[in-house]
């Protein structure tokens, strides 16, 4: 696009930036791409902070030290969480980090387009304004499915499936940007099937002891729903000795726990338009987040929806970076005379 | 070929401008979160809103006109007096101390449409339904056990919108999911929610959900909106009311360690029940109204306290129990717009209806022990 040109005569920087319940990223125009998990914590006292040697953590850095430290997880459900002080402070913090990561040069100006999950855009869009203001010369906040579609040239007829940890959101894009019928959020996602996880383990070995943590790595590895040919085991200590667990049961079960409200909403989006065009989007659905990384996932909804007729369903081929770089896009491609007014 | 470029051209030259428009959306929607634009409604939107409006016109017709008939929803109005203003009750130090300023700071101003009280009938329980001081509910000994939060419009009913594009729906929804929050904390009362997403839920859906759900007390929140007036109001309906006279203290006491729920007392909510859904309503109401605004005042100073009113809301008017509808803040001020989407702000109007709750559910208990 024209204005492009225009842009890179100001030694800008355009950040996309990806900001989610478990991951937080960064595309940039310099060729960057980072992400954290999205975790901040501060040491709990003067000896913690001797301990960890930092006035502030991030990521899988604080998640290995959180004993010492107070740790907040800010988009927990997509929204800016209570605590509300210290969630929109760590979310200033998360953002500062990321921006840190995309190495800008002294006195470059950013830019930067933040996709964030749909719901938070409802209640939350200053408290995220605020909290990435600070450190760019001027944003603009999107939906995240809405920055995949883009960045994925997905602009008519399609439905874009972010599954997320927080929440899982649905985009139709209809050749215009989408309005709020086209977007729907629902909250059985990640998060949810590690909770379920959880409980089906407790359940199932009482004696063993696990946390959160663990049970959520366990899903990232071993996810997946109908079937497959493999054994899942995990070393989980019992008494303080390490013994094998089979848990493929529990993964299954879990993972699929979000199925039903996904296949519900799935049908309910597209039954809301016309039949040419619920047709088209029946055979460009497309599915991003992590969550798309669950195995057999895409071809389960497939599946469920081939009563209605024949349809397509895909996953993108970068879930983690999918959203960033579509932000990117949208950033590399606004108009320089936008960023100006903004 | 010729006809294959010239195919691809106008591909291209389609995917630009869809591109041009999508990023002048983005623009624009981001301008009105700012404030300095206003997000225009899509045709779609538009036509759902005008068939909203039309088939609430159209619902309160029917019920108004079918009331006419059958007098059994609420009575003609008396041509008493209007309710000018409507005072206030201080809360006990021991429910709110912390959150309650004096209340003689805060005149009421003068209510704003306000309906005449009902007449009751019922004339063999005139005594008791004229009782001004006593409340039926507590004077039958019955519990609220289970309370419906109702979060105003959701779904293709976005309620008004406020110039930076925020809807009255998801700050509804949002407050409503704190103020379960903080009534669950107690542990005290099963709490329910009309709708936990963004869904359509029609206003009879409503009323059947608080019916299915045998609930006992009822509350239901939205955001008002005054174009024309630059200001911030709290105000809080109910539906009904009455004068009661100290007579009956006495069956109060008598009444006070039943452990029938309100839903469980059917035959009697029948005969009384119309007189202690205006009793009830209006004392929850002033709990509401009090809290609310006396809490909210601290944040800021021009806020307006409208007071207690009555209006023939449909949501209301087919609750049973207990029920009020309460608009919590004004979208149509700038700046209470930006207020309201903050987690912070929020989460203090839930607090303060959870206390304004906790104050009406205690007004027994304070009753009781004043005695002893």
């Amino acid at each position: 696009m024209k204005p492009k040109d225009e842009q890179k005569e100001d030694n800008v920087l355009f950040v996309g930036i990806d900001l989610g319940t478990s991951r937080s990223v960064i595309c940039s125009s310099n060729g960057i791409q980072e992400w954290i998990e999205s975790y901040a914590g501060w040491p709990k006292d003067f000896i913690a902070e001797q301990v960890v040697g930092k006035p502030v953590l991030f990521g899988a850095e604080a998640l290995q030290h959180r004993l010492s430290l107070d740790i907040c997880r800010p988009l927990e459900r997509g929204i800016i969480k209570e605590g509300i002080e210290s969630s929109e402070r760590a979310v200033k913090e998360i953002i500062r980090h990321l921006i840190d990561l995309a190495k800008p040069e002294p006195a470059q100006k950013i830019h930067a387009v933040v996709g964030v999950p749909a719901d938070s855009l409802k209640v939350n869009k200053l408290s995220i304004r605020r909290a990435v203001a600070e450190y760019v010369h001027t944003l603009m906040v999107v939906s995240e499915p809405f920055a995949v579609a883009y960045g994925m040239n997905l602009l008519n007829d399609a439905l874009i499936i972010d599954l997320g940890a927080g929440t899982i959101d649905f985009c139709i894009m209809h050749g215009t940007i989408p309005s709020e019928e086209d977007q729907r959020t629902i909250f059985t996602a990640g998060d949810y099937i590690d909770e379920q996880l959880f409980n089906y383990l407790i359940e199932k070995y009482p004696n063993s002891k696990f946390n959160k943590n663990m049970v959520r790595q366990f899903k990232e590895k071993f996810s997946f729903v109908r079937e497959i040919n493999e054994q899942i085991r995990v070393e989980l200590p019992v008494n303080g000795k390490p013994v094998m667990h089979d848990i493929k049961d529990e993964i299954r079960r879990a993972c699929e726990s979000i199925l039903p409200s996904l296949v519900e909403t799935t049908t309910e989006m597209i039954a809301r338009f016309d039949p040419e065009f619920q047709m088209k989007i029946k055979n460009n659905i497309v599915l991003a987040g992590g969550g798309s990384l669950i195995r057999g996932i895409a071809e389960y909804l497939q599946n469920a929806l081939k009563e209605y007729g024949t349809c397509k369903v895909t996953c993108v081929a970068e879930p983690l970076f999918a959203g960033g770089d579509g932000a990117l896009k949208l950033a590399q491609d606004m108009p320089s005379k936008y960023w100006e007014t903004l | 070929m010729f006809h294959g470029v010239m195919i691809s051209l106008f591909t291209a030259k389609k995917e630009f401008k869809i591109r041009q428009d999508m990023l002048r959306g983005v623009y624009e929607e981001n301008l009105s979160i700012l404030g300095r634009g206003r997000p225009a409604l899509s045709r779609r939107r538009s036509f759902l809103l005008k068939g909203i409006l039309l088939s609430a016109v159209f619902s309160a017709l029917a019920i108004l006109m079918l009331d006419q008939h059958t007098g059994s929803l609420f009575v003609p109005a008396k041509p008493t007096a209007p309710i000018s203003t409507i005072p206030v009750r201080l809360p006990p130090a021991s429910v709110s101390a912390k959150l309650t300023p004096e209340l003689d700071k805060y005149p009421l101003l003068p209510a704003v449409s306000v309906t005449p009280e009902d007449a009751v009938n019922a004339s063999e329980f005139s005594a008791i339904m004229n009782s001004r001081n006593v409340s039926l509910m507590r004077m039958l000994g019955l519990k609220i056990k289970t309370i419906m939060i109702d979060a105003g419009h959701g779904g293709s009913s976005s309620g008004t919108t406020g110039k930076m594009g925020t809807k009255e729906k998801d700050i509804t929804l949002d407050i409503a999911k704190k103020l379960k929050a903080h009534l669950i904390k107690s542990d005290l009362h099963h709490v329910l929610m009309t709708r936990e997403d963004d869904s359509t839920v029609p206003l009879l859906d409503r009323v059947t959900l608080v019916r299915e759900a045998k609930a006992d007390l009822f509350i239901s929140i939205h955001l008002n909106y005054l174009p024309k007036k630059n200001t911030n109001i709290i105000e809080t309906y109910y539906f009904g009311s009455s004068d009661d006279k100290k007579t009956l203290k006495l069956a109060e006491q008598e009444n006070a360690g039943s452990e029938y729920g309100l839903s469980d007392f059917r035959e009697v909510v029948e005969m009384l029940g119309k007189t202690m859904k205006l009793q009830e309503s209006k004392e929850f109401a002033e709990s509401i109204q009090a809290l609310l605004f006396l809490n909210s005042k601290k944040h800021d100073e021009d806020l307006q306290n409208h007071g207690v009113k009555r209006a023939p809301f449909v949501v209301l008017l087919g609750v049973d129990v207990p029920s009020v509808l309460v608009e919590v803040s004004c979208l149509s001020n700038p700046e209470e717009e930006r207020r309201l989407n903050s987690e912070s702000h929020r989460e203090n109007i839930a607090r303060y209806l959870a206390t304004g709750i906790f104050d009406y559910l205690n007004k027994g208990a304070r009753t009781y022990e004043a005695k002893r």
